[in-house]
């Protein structure tokens, strides 16, 4: 009894005890509602069947039938424009902007800190602001290319077919842009001083520099950034709604906004449950690259 | 002085015993109500539920305010873990969804035995979509339709004497009032990718011979071709693709549109808003004479069937109906039933929109009723913004949402 006791209090029972509570945390809040959510993707379900477990099996009838339905390869069409669109200009402009903020000038950790202001705003607010600066007629942003003269007619960036995706697309870097920068901030930091010192005695230019040192070093930072980039813009969900609600006719619709849509709109929460389960093998390779790229920092 | 604060004790003491058991007595019922009044302004559901909840009478009403957007989930969740208020107002085609699956008590014979709530006064549009099966699972708590308002001052410097009575006169005229150089449109109207979408293009559908299960009509293709024209040509924005209703009008209020196309919930705010002289039309038909047709929209009150006190939830729905002379004077919705006196308000403005919107109400057509509505209703405003932003053809969009909808209903 004490020797289980004292192994509790300072032990392998302790550790034991650290390891289950947040298995069980995990099991709990993910692990279940994860098989739940693929169980129900087999079922047919409605909201009077919703609070019961016995449900009509279907098979794969409701992956045969999403995938058939006509907006189907539109809406992959959209999530591969905004999930591959995002982290681009995401990571793009977040280590342009990492680099520009290495470099020593007054005041370079205050204004770091404020590009976190549209980091910490809810997305709903992102995007009910982005809401009207991307409305067509007395939209802000048309405003400004119409005053610089970079376009005469009105777009309608909300309502166009071959605009309202990137729309949200554009709002989606704006709010991402701060996350990428600071990660990837924090990834230069971390690069000893002294080797760019030794390439530079060495006569290597900056562009060298950057190929051979900085990219190298920042490998793990990188894939992380990216992983997390894919998993964050695929659960983007707030914009949707605040800026075109998919449209118009699921221009700019995705699949986290469909699933959702098939739920909450339709009712047919099984065929929500589908596309959230198809998303969620996308998820599972991000992920997968994400733990491979940070297995060094782990044992480092 | 020691007695008197004893007896001042025992004195609060007892006032406390009595209070208490006075409330032990009555043994208060509450009745929870679930409406979308109150989230924008002030409505009738709030403002009689705060009513009842002050009578004297055992029974408190507990409100509360959803969003537009979330009453049916919020409810649909209620239900199934079986916290359902026990009265909720949805709006209409929102209504069978739950009624066609028991989620509604069937009051029929509650009502028929109430000396306050008649079925009969009930119009028929209102009445069908609280009736599944020729039973009936709630009452009309108000309606609403659409009509075209139209700016006069805008029309007398065109040189257009009256409003439009045909589409193509709508498009003639929207043609002449627009001014697409200084931002001013000939007309707006909502073809957003939501209910809205679908509760301006159905009657579009029906005045053309078409229904809710026969889509693809002439007169619909017809109708399609001509706004997308109109949204081509800078006459009409092609945000309206993205704006609802009242952000629509808004632009008419605010001077930048000639028409649109809207509902009598828009008439206070525009007697606040518009610095011009406006008026109200019925919504246009195809040809002269023809028939006609409009939406059907508006909110109904149902008690929930897994209501504990049915009882006091029928009071609670009876104290609402028995208001409902104060819809119009106080809210400016229309009463559902026609024993119902509309005072005239004084503005005259106001009062001349009321009377084509009565006018209109006998040509509104309510939506479904069907369990399955959304999804009928999603393959409609589908069609609808297809066919506008010119990814189909209006006859590709429309048979596209006839065959979707074939496996709807059949």
């Amino acid at each position: 009894m004490g020797r289980i006791l004292s192994s509790i209090t300072d032990g392998k029972g302790f550790d034991i005890i650290m390891v289950g509570v947040t298995m069980a945390f995990l099991f709990a809040l993910a692990g279940v509602p994860l098989v739940y959510n693929v169980v129900m993707s087999f079922q047919q379900v409605d909201m009077f069947n919703l609070n019961t477990f016995s449900r009509p099996f279907v098979g794969f009838d409701n992956y045969v039938a999403v995938v058939n339905q006509p907006e189907f390869w539109l809406i992959i069409r959209n999530t591969a424009i905004f999930v591959f669109g995002s982290i681009t200009g995401q990571f793009a402009l977040g280590f342009a902007l990492a680099l520009f903020f290495m470099i020593k000038f007054p005041f370079a950790a205050t204004i770091r800190g404020l590009f976190l202001v549209s980091w910490v705003m809810p997305g709903l607010v992102v995007g009910a602001l982005w809401g009207w600066i991307l409305a067509g007629d007395f939209g802000v942003l048309n405003a400004i290319l119409k005053a610089v003269g970079l376009t005469e007619r009105t777009l309608f960036w909300k309502s166009d077919p071959n605009l309202a995706i990137w729309a949200v697309t554009m709002a989606n870097i704006w709010l991402g842009l701060a996350f990428n920068m600071m990660l990837l901030s924090v990834g230069l930091a971390g690069i000893p001083r002294d080797l760019y010192e030794a390439a530079e005695l060495d006569g290597a230019n900056s562009w060298q520099r950057f190929t051979t040192i900085t990219l190298p070093m920042m490998r793990a930072t990188i894939g992380a950034v990216l992983a997390l980039g894919l998993i964050y813009t695929l659960q983007q969900f707030d914009l949707f709604p605040a800026i075109t609600e998919g449209g118009p006719a699921n221009s700019s619709n995705v699949a986290q906004y469909w699933a959702w849509q098939w739920s909450f709109v339709l009712f047919d929460f099984a065929k929500g449950a589908t596309v959230s389960v198809m998303m969620l093998v996308f998820v599972l390779v991000a992920s997968i690259i994400y733990v491979w790229s940070t297995r060094h920092e782990v044992r480092g | 002085m020691k007695l008197s604060t004893i007896s001042l004790m025992a004195g609060a003491a007892m006032s406390t015993l009595i209070i208490a058991s006075g409330g032990l007595a009555q043994d208060n019922v509450t009745v929870t109500v679930w409406s979308i009044d109150g989230a924008n302004q002030v409505g009738p559901s709030d403002t009689f539920s705060a009513e009842f909840d002050e009578m004297d009478n055992g029974i408190n009403v507990e409100y509360r305010i959803l969003q537009f957007d979330e009453i049916v989930n919020e409810t649909l969740r209620a239900y199934s873990t079986g916290n359902a208020p026990d009265i909720v107002s949805l709006d209409n085609p929102d209504f069978a969804l739950f009624s066609s699956r028991g989620a509604f008590l069937d009051i029929t014979d509650m009502v028929a035995a109430s000396d306050i709530i008649n079925a009969d006064a009930y119009f028929e549009g209102p009445l069908n979509s609280v009736s599944w099966d020729g039973r009936l699972f709630g009452v009309g708590k108000y309606t609403d339709t659409i009509g075209v308002f139209y700016n006069k001052d805008a029309f007398e410097e065109a040189g257009i004497d009256a409003p439009p009575q045909t589409w193509a006169e709508f498009e003639d005229y929207a043609r002449r009032l627009a001014k697409p150089g200084e931002g001013f449109y000939g007309a707006t109207l909502s073809a957003r990718g939501n209910e809205e979408g679908t509760f301006q293009f159905l009657p579009v559908i029906q005045m053309s011979g078409g229904s809710y299960e026969n889509v693809n009509t002439e007169g619909a293709r017809e109708w399609l071709s001509m706004v997308k024209g109109m949204i081509d040509d800078g006459v009409m924005s092609q945000d309206v693709l993205s704006l609802g209703q009242w952000d629509s009008t808004g632009t008419f209020n605010s001077g930048n549109a000639a028409m649109a196309i809207s509902g009598p919930w828009e008439i206070d705010r525009m007697v606040e808003d518009a610095q011009f002289e406006w008026g109200v039309t019925l919504l246009p038909t195809f040809a002269e004479g023809d028939a006609r047709s409009s939406a059907l929209g508006g909110f109904n009150l149902g008690i929930m069937s897994t209501t504990q006190h049915p009882e006091a939830a029928f009071e609670v729905l009876e104290y609402m109906v028995a208001q409902d002379d104060r819809l119009f004077p106080e809210f400016g919705y229309l009463p559902t039933r026609g024993d119902v006196e509309l005072p005239p308000s004084g503005i005259a403005q106001k009062d001349a929109a009321l009377e084509v919107f009565l006018e209109q109400l006998q040509y509104a057509q309510p939506r479904g009723p069907h369990p399955e509505w959304q999804r009928i209703s999603r393959a409609i405003y589908d069609a609808l913004q297809s066919a506008l932003t010119g990814q189909m053809t209006p006859d590709e969009a429309l048979s596209r949402a006839q065959s979707t909808i074939d496996t709807i209903v059949n």
